[in-house]
């Protein structure tokens, strides 16, 4: 008898649990409901992390599962961010537009409106005409379908390019990170239509939530966040579990048999390159509303970088890897960048960790590449096998 | 120096004074004009004294400028300097000098257009004055603000001239002056036609005056001098409004005015007849206006249409300011030509600045070219080491101030620490991870982001000068169009110096020939005899060691700052990808391919570099689709992988 999902897969379901867990837990201890044991900051920060861990299991199916270092996940995050972000900032600023033109003593006009809108928006670069790319910007409906299809399609057209002419290894890697670095650099500059270095902000506002106070939004996020990271979950489980998984881990082992066994290796790593595009992009739109912000350097290459330490650190080719790395990682970072963690006096020279952290997250790195590839995952496997040897 | 020169004169005068006359009793006779001037009566005066060819004159004119001129109470002018109320008093003609007190003297204060005047008339003294520098001044003021009256004199200075640099100059300046202002067409022509060989901004910016246009309207085509015929339709809206300031049309109304007309003729909720919430439909508005319009209460709506009636009726022209068609036709060929000399020269620039960009890239690349291509390990923390070099010189600046001297130290020195951290680097960690090539990357990612943070803390996120030299501080300049920074020139330099050093030290010595060994086969290399641990480690010193003296290199020209090196790392790596791996000529070939690609890019969009960037990285990305091996792509089993 076919053996069911979750019995071929115990962790999701103890994901799905501990995941449950968490948010009924945050969600009584929120402002919201009440108790506000947990501020609303603290809240978006602990949404944020949601997100990053959706994106981080992404990256680890690609390459802890699928064996391609891609350098380019962040930037599909950064995308579906902006994807999201231009409406949001759309329609937010069309609604302070038509109250603040309420009272005009001519009903404004379409065009009025337009323009009106187009100078709020635009001003910071110095024009008020709409680009191109914002055309679909007043319809939620198309920019969640941008959300999807933009990293998707770029993925698609990147991957099939890259993989068709045999491109693997670290030479992937590399060009996946010029394509990073173009998209960044394309996104930052002013006449692109997406505002330059200033980014898109004021997402924090979700137009036709007005009525509803931050907290209750920040929760509802969280929420949103939650359920796309166990959505998330289970997916790539499946994914990467049966026979397409096999194939998948077969190509990072050893891509040439895998061929020569017939398979059409470019086209299962398309497949993955996609699919994680696409759930990374999904991600990014989940995170920019909680961050409130996004700028071009949130796309730089260095981001997609630290995307693959917290993998690695994490763990990869395990997904609760991923989401350990990069909750832990990403929490560990705004703590000790946020001065919470206490600077050490050695007497001749103080540590201050705001200017340290980075160093130590480094060198950390550089341990867990050499003396630890399994990463924090790996203890779990230590426990096993503790477990395994008692009886 | 001046003074001295100016005594001699006067004593020269004087000596010459004692057998013609003085200027005194000239300037005596002009008093009132002199005394107080106006720009159009002192004309006669100093006609008088530039006439009288004293040389006195130069030195009076000068000092009138510079209101040093004192009338004394009887009416006698002096040169004089005031302190504390007491005036020393120079005469005019002796220079003979005493002191008197301030009271019963005025001082001549001409207005700045007699100033103007007055340097007019001194510019035919100064341009034949026997000081060199005094002359180059008086040529640097004309060329500044040339004037019709000044081409005289400087014609006429032109034969005298000795020195032969000023001469040319003189005669070039004569050629604009002559273009613009001489008296006959003739003349002018043919100054305009000398100047068509020239490329220099001063010569375009002549013939550009000549033929200024300045655009006209009218019902059918003027018998002036018409530069060209203009389609209304392409900016009709421009159009219409030289039309307006024609007065041959009535202005349209803008929006803002429709609606302000529209907001003042609300009559209960109405306007024109029409409900005020149908005023966000922009037809009803025109509707209303129209009403409006009918009720006589403003002025009736221009349309689009009425406007292109008003277009296709009349005829649209620029006409020269120059009414003389051979002149501005003359002018428009000597353009045509120089502007294809400085199309040419700007090609020569273009070329020159990719030179360059291509020898920065190839300086950063070529440490990664021996590394990744020769050893097969990536390193990310490139970039760090390039960093690293560029700090080291500009800590070496701290300790010594001599440029050229610290320079000379830095770079070694900068080969020698990166060396060491190169070497460091490779016995700690990528020899634990050889044949694991995506892991290598990691690794040296997390050193590369602990050596930017390190450098951040330790010198601060400011950018931290590194100053080249006086001696390249210059740059070269071949005419207006192609100049090219000694930096620059400098930089390509040392990439040829790398070139050729690094091809040495690969095919021609001992290290080479070992490194060599190790890259196709390390098994056979080491039964051989070669220890192919020490062989790896000094091949990643010697790429470390590079890109630190790339870091001194390039931080002469762009400031130091502990995120330089990841400025310079993808473009490295595209570098050595493109021009295939493995292989030194490869990476000239990559460096020259992405710099002369980014200018090319830049030279069709000048205004965003940024964007030249991200074209050229999706340039490469194609690129590597069809040659995924790169330009220079080994052949044979050495291509292996």
């Amino acid at each position: 008898m076919e053996r069911s999902f979750f019995a071929k897969n115990p962790s999701a379901l103890w994901f799905l649990l501990g995941l449950s867990l968490f948010t009924i837990v945050v969600t009584i201890l929120s402002e919201a409901s009440g108790t506000a044991l947990i501020s609303t900051s603290f809240l978006k920060t602990l949404g944020k992390t949601l997100c990053l861990c959706l994106v981080a299991i992404a990256m680890d199916v690609v390459w802890g599962y699928c064996g391609i270092l891609s350098l380019g996940h962040f930037a599909f995050f950064g995308i579906g961010g902006y994807a999201i972000g231009m409406w949001l900032m759309y329609a937010r600023t069309a609604e302070i537009v038509v109250t603040s033109l309420e009272n005009a003593t001519l009903p404004p006009t379409p065009d009025e409106i337009t323009n009106a809108i187009g100078g709020q928006i635009f001003g910071v670069v110095g024009s008020s005409d709409f680009p191109v790319i914002w055309a679909f910007s007043h319809s939620l409906t198309l920019q969640l379908l941008a959300v999807v299809l933009v990293p998707g399609l770029l993925a698609l057209v990147f991957g099939w390019l890259a993989f068709r002419s045999r491109v693997t290894g670290v030479y992937l890697s590399i060009l996946t990170q010029a394509m990073t670095l173009a998209l960044s650099l394309y996104f930052f500059q002013n006449d692109t239509g997406l505002r330059g270095n200033n980014g898109l902000s004021g997402l924090q506002n979700i137009p036709g939530l007005e009525a509803q106070s931050q907290a209750t939004v920040s929760l509802w996020l969280f929420w949103a966040s939650a359920v796309a990271l166990g959505a998330g979950y289970v997916l790539f489980a499946w994914i990467v579990s049966g026979k397409l998984g096999s194939v998948i881990r077969a190509i990072r082992d050893n891509e040439a048999r895998v061929r020569f066994l017939g398979y059409h290796v470019e086209g299962y790593k398309l497949f993955v390159f996609t699919i994680t595009a696409i759930v990374a992009g999904i991600a990014g739109a989940l995170y920019y509303p909680q961050a409130g912000i996004i700028n071009p350097a949130e796309i730089a290459p260095i981001a997609s970088i630290y995307l693959a330490v917290w993998v690695a650190i994490g763990g990869r080719g395990r997904l609760y890897g991923a989401v350990i790395g990069a909750a832990v990682v990403s929490l560990m970072s705004s703590w000790f960048t946020g001065g919470g963690a206490p600077d050490i006096n050695l007497g001749f020279y103080v540590i201050n960790w705001t200017d340290w952290w980075l160093v130590l997250l480094g060198l950390t790195f550089v341990a867990v590449t050499l003396f630890f590839p399994k990463g924090i995952g790996g203890l779990f496997d230590l426990l096993q096998k503790r477990k395994g040897d008692a009886p | 120096m001046r003074h001295v020169f100016l005594a001699l004169i006067m004593l020269f005068g004087a000596t010459l004074a004692a057998s013609a006359q003085t200027l005194q009793p000239i300037i005596q006779s002009h008093v009132e004009e002199i005394a107080s001037p106006s720009r159009n009566s002192v004309g006669v005066a100093l006609d008088d004294l530039v006439a009288s060819g004293l040389p006195q004159v130069t030195d009076f004119l000068e000092q009138w400028v510079e209101k040093n001129v004192w009338q004394s109470g009887d009416g006698t002018f002096f040169i004089a300097a005031e302190t504390d109320n007491v005036l020393t008093l120079t005469d005019i003609d002796t220079g003979e000098q005493r002191t008197a007190p301030a009271e019963g003297f005025t001082q001549l204060k001409p207005n700045g257009g007699v100033r103007r005047v007055i340097g007019t008339a001194l510019v035919q003294f100064q341009l034949s004055d026997p000081d060199l520098t005094r002359r180059e001044t008086a040529v640097a003021s004309i060329a500044r603000r040339p004037e019709a009256a000044q081409m005289a004199p400087l014609l006429a200075s032109i034969d005298g001239e000795t020195d032969a640099a000023l001469k040319t100059r003189k005669i070039q300046l004569a050629n604009l002056l002559s273009a613009r202002f001489a008296q006959t067409p003739t003349d002018r022509i043919a100054a305009i036609d000398s100047l068509a060989t020239d490329t220099s901004v001063e010569v375009r910016a002549v013939l550009n005056q000549i033929l200024s246009t300045s655009s006209g309207v009218a019902l059918s085509e003027p018998d002036s001098n018409t530069a060209a015929i203009i389609d209304p339709f392409l900016e009709p809206d421009v159009s219409y409004a030289t039309l307006v300031e024609a007065g041959l049309a009535p202005a349209r109304q803008t929006a803002a005015e429709i609606k302000g007309a529209l907001e003042a003729n609300i009559v209960d909720g109405r306007i024109g007849g029409l409900p005020l919430v149908q005023m966000d439909n922009p037809d009803a508005r025109v509707a209303a206006y129209g009403a409006l319009a009918a009720d006589g209460k403003v002025p009736e709506l221009i349309t689009e249409s009425a406007r292109d009636a008003a277009l296709s009726s009349h005829l649209f022209f620029e006409l020269y300011d120059e009414p003389n068609p051979d002149i501005t036709q003359a002018a428009e060929n000597a353009l045509a030509s120089v502007e294809t000399r400085v199309a040419a020269a700007q090609t020569v620039d273009l070329t020159l600045d990719a030179l360059s960009l291509a020898s920065i890239f190839f300086l950063a690349a070529i440490g990664l070219a021996i590394t990744f291509g020769v050893m097969g390990v990536i390193n990310m923390a490139h970039g760090e080491f390039i960093m690293m070099g560029a700090y080291t010189g500009y800590v070496v600046q701290l300790f010594i101030p001599n440029y050229t001297v610290s320079i000379l130290v830095a770079l070694p020195l900068a080969f020698a620490v990166t060396f060491a951290a190169g070497v460091v680097m490779e016995r700690l960690v990528i020899r634990r991870l050889y044949h694991r090539p995506l892991e290598t990357l990691l690794a040296t990612f997390g050193i590369s982001i602990a050596l930017q943070q390190i450098a951040k803390n330790v010198f601060g996120t400011q950018a931290r000068p590194l100053t080249s030299p006086d001696w390249l501080a210059g740059a070269w300049i071949v005419n207006d169009v192609i100049q090219i920074s000694f930096i620059r020139i400098a930089i390509f330099v040392m990439a040829l110096i790398f070139l050729a050093l690094i091809i040495y030290i690969l095919k021609r010595t001992r290290l080479g020939l070992e490194v060599r060994a190790v890259t196709q086969n390390p098994g056979m290399a080491s039964s051989m005899g070669i220890n192919p641990n020490r062989i790896n480690m000094m091949t990643f010193g010697l790429g470390s060691g590079i890109a630190g003296i790339a870091g001194v290199a390039i931080g002469l020209y762009a400031k130091v700052t502990s995120e330089m090196g990841s400025d310079y790392i993808v473009q490295s790596f595209m570098t050595v990808v493109v021009g295939g791996v493995g292989n030194v000529w490869g990476t000239l070939a990559g460096a020259a391919m992405i710099g002369f690609g980014q200018k090319g890019i830049e030279w069709l969009n000048p205004s965003n570099t940024l964007a030249a960037q991200t074209y050229m990285i999706l340039f490469v990305i194609l690129f590597i689709q069809f040659r995924p091996k790169g330009i220079v792509a080994l052949k044979g089993r050495a291509a292996g992988d």
